[in-house]
């Protein structure tokens, strides 16, 4: 449950990453439009001012001064703004112009009519493309092209860039969230079938068509898996059905065979007892396997007063332990529940207190006690038998394990496998808490708060 | 006569069910198919079906509702090797009225079937006071008198007088007490029930009733009356 915000920051990530490269891209591609925009604009201007420059030479070939005079003067009448023209004479006075002065910082250079080595200054908040040159005599001239022009359609380029940019941003982090969603549907779909399969629905399947993509890839790859899964389970239980069938038919016709025998009792009781032994060894491994594969599933298991079940099961060894001289004693408070299933937690209890009386002596001591927390209930089970082997610990809850001085004593070495089994089906934690003398064991239950 | 029909696909199994009833004075139908059971089931009055589980045609506990449905009103006695506790406790919430696993001894299948065969008939338990001779059960205040003296029991020793008295006269097995007086459906491997009687009967001897015996190799019979000569 806890990776779900990490899968969709994943997910969203992408998105904005998408974004963001469509953006860039976009940004490069404006960038070189604007420098070719800007360049042709210039080339125009610069081509225009080569235009006037060349017009003028003319005259000046014509009438010299005088005749750039007239033409200055009457060109400053039609003053557009667009241009810039200015003829003084040696001493600087204005000879004839559409300003009176000569521009701060900007010096004549060269001779002639060239636009070569043109420059552009700025006066006020206008640019301007200027050639200014000292001509023969003296006499300073200024020619300049307004780039106001240029400057505008360029800033109106960027204003529409701009705004592009935020549009492209904008519809970017959208159509980004808009996909992701999607994918996050379609992939909670899939997390949603795996929380149910986990919970235990090994037939849960996704509802609908599968979609002709990669998800729907998925989807069935997934449920491949699931069908896998579901008939191994399925030939697991059957298989331990059928093995319970094989065996315990022959069986069932060696007791009718045995119940014909006459004359031999004691014989024919042993051989009951072994088979009954026999049966009850298999039937533990069944159930063992059987808990292992429910461990994790909730399915099954209902609302158990595991105060009553722990009592009943009690008062039936009791009088067993006290006719064999031990010291008992059981302590719990009523109405503790569990979600369980009452024949296991009824066969923990069962193998645990069997264990006791089978392995103490007389005036040893057998305890059950079951004590309540917040939401665990500590169950415990304690003797002032032999205990366990130190050398037995790790592997006491392994199937077959038995001590070796304990060869003497029926049975099989199942009983602890399956507390373990029994309690983990049951998400209780099981520890063997040090004792000074004898055995203990915990089983920590999950505690079902009541609603009412 | 009561006629019990037999579910059962393993023959020798069959057969020795199919003597067990003869022997308790019933007259046998046997099918070996589920199917075949189910329509015996459903066309003839049978007191008891004793009823296999993994059978050519299915599962006897899924057909106990094809069974029903089909107007049967027999007692269903599950015949089973699905023996484990699991299984019982399966077949007995589906409707069963009993479950005895394989391998079954031929003892336990007759003290099973004569319950069965036996339930309904009697109608001693809605009193509230049970005599057999001079040993009472008074039910709603859960007291046991011989000779009309107070026996104290414990609640569960009261349980199983009662038990015992509902079974009067029958073989009563440890796996039928446990089952029935300890709701529990799996063998412990130690006789625990025993020490149970055993503790029930001292006292019951020593307020001067021999009501409870054991019967030997099956289990043990409450039999507080003389037997009839």
């Amino acid at each position: 449950m806890t990776a779900r915000p990490i899968a969709a920051r994943a997910t969203l990530r992408l998105a904005a990453l998408m974004a963001l490269a469509v953006t860039v891209l976009s940004l490069g591609a404006m960038a070189l439009q604007y420098r070719l925009v800007e360049t042709r604009l210039m080339t125009a201007q610069r081509s225009l001012l080569t235009a006037d420059l060349d017009g003028l030479a003319a005259l000046y070939d014509q009438r010299r001064i005088i005749a750039l005079r007239q033409a200055i003067d009457y060109r400053a009448t039609a003053a557009t703004g667009d241009e810039m023209l200015l003829l003084m004479d040696r001493n600087g006075t204005t000879l004839a112009g559409t300003r009176p002065d000569w521009p701060a910082d900007l010096a004549p250079a060269g001779e002639g009519f060239t636009s070569d080595n043109a420059i552009t200054f700025t006066e006020g908040s206008t640019r301007w493309l200027a050639v200014a040159r000292t001509l023969p005599g003296g006499f300073p001239l200024l020619v300049a092209r307004s780039l106001a022009p240029v400057d505008d359609t360029l800033a109106a380029l960027r204003r529409g860039m701009l705004g592009l940019l935020g549009a492209l941003l904008v519809a970017g982090g959208l159509v980004g969230g808009l996909a992701a969603r999607s994918v996050m549907a379609r992939i909670n779909r899939i997390n949603d079938l795996a929380d149910r399969v986990a919970e235990g629905q090994l037939d849960a399947r996704l509802p609908g068509a599968r979609s002709d993509d990669e998800f729907g890839l998925l989807e069935t790859h997934v449920h491949a898996m699931l069908d896998r899964i579901q008939n191994l389970n399925r030939a697991t239980h059957r298989l331990s059905d059928t093995i319970a069938h094989e065996l315990r038919t022959p069986l069932n016709r060696m007791l009718q065979k045995l119940a014909k025998i006459e004359g031999q009792d004691d014989l024919t009781a042993d051989l009951k007892a072994e088979m009954r032994q026999a049966i009850r060894m298999f039937d533990s491994l069944l159930d063992i396997s059987r808990a292992e594969a429910d461990q994790g599933t909730g399915g099954g298991l209902v609302p158990v007063d595991l105060s009553t079940v722990a009592t009943e099961v009690w008062d039936l060894y009791e009088p067993l332990a006290e006719d064999k001289g031990l010291i008992t004693e059981m302590r719990t408070i009523p109405g503790l529940t569990i979600l369980g299933d009452r024949n296991l937690i009824a066969q923990v209890l069962s193998n645990l207190l069997d264990n006791a009386i089978k392995y103490c002596a007389p005036g040893d001591s057998l305890t059950l006690t079951l004590t309540p927390d917040s939401d665990r209930i500590l169950m415990r089970v304690a003797d002032t038998g032999p205990g366990l082997p130190d050398d037995l610990k790790a592997e006491a809850f392994d199937r077959f394990t038995r001590a070796e001085r304990d060869r003497a004593t029926p049975g099989h070495g199942l009983g602890l496998a399956l507390v373990r089994a029994i309690a983990a089906r049951h998400g209780a934690r099981l520890t063997l808490p040090p004792t000074e003398k004898g055995f203990a064991l915990e089983i920590r239950w999950p505690r079902l708060q009541q609603s009412d | 006569m009561d006629r019990i029909l037999i579910i059962e696909d393993d023959p020798e199994t069959a057969a020795a069910v199919r003597a067990e009833a003869e022997a308790l004075g019933c007259q046998t139908d046997h099918c070996d198919t589920l199917d075949a059971g189910v329509a015996a089931a459903t066309s003839a009055p049978y007191k008891v079906i004793v009823l296999d589980r993994m059978l050519p045609g299915g599962d006897g506990v899924d057909a106990m509702a094809r069974l029903r449905a089909g107007g049967s009103t027999a007692l269903i006695l599950i015949l089973s090797a699905l023996g484990r506790a699991a299984n019982r406790v399966e077949g007995l919430e589906k409707g069963a009225d009993d479950y005895l696993p394989k391998p079954f001894e031929p003892e336990e299948l007759r003290a099973r079937l004569r319950a069965l065969l036996r339930r309904g008939t009697i109608q001693v338990l809605d009193n509230d006071l049970l005599a057999f001779g001079d040993l009472e059960i008074r039910m709603k205040a859960r007291t046991v008198h011989v000779k009309r003296a107070h026996v104290a029991v414990s609640p569960k020793e009261f349980e199983l007088i009662t038990y015992f008295a509902r079974n009067a006269g029958q073989i009563v097995t440890r796996m039928q007490l446990l089952e029935n007086v300890w709701n529990l459906h799996f063998d412990p491997g130690t006789n625990v029930v025993d020490v149970h009687v055993g503790r029930l009967r001292r006292k019951l001897e020593e307020a001067g009733s021999q009501a409870i015996q054991t019967a030997r190799g099956e289990g043990y019979i409450f039999a507080p009356l003389p037997a009839p000569a």
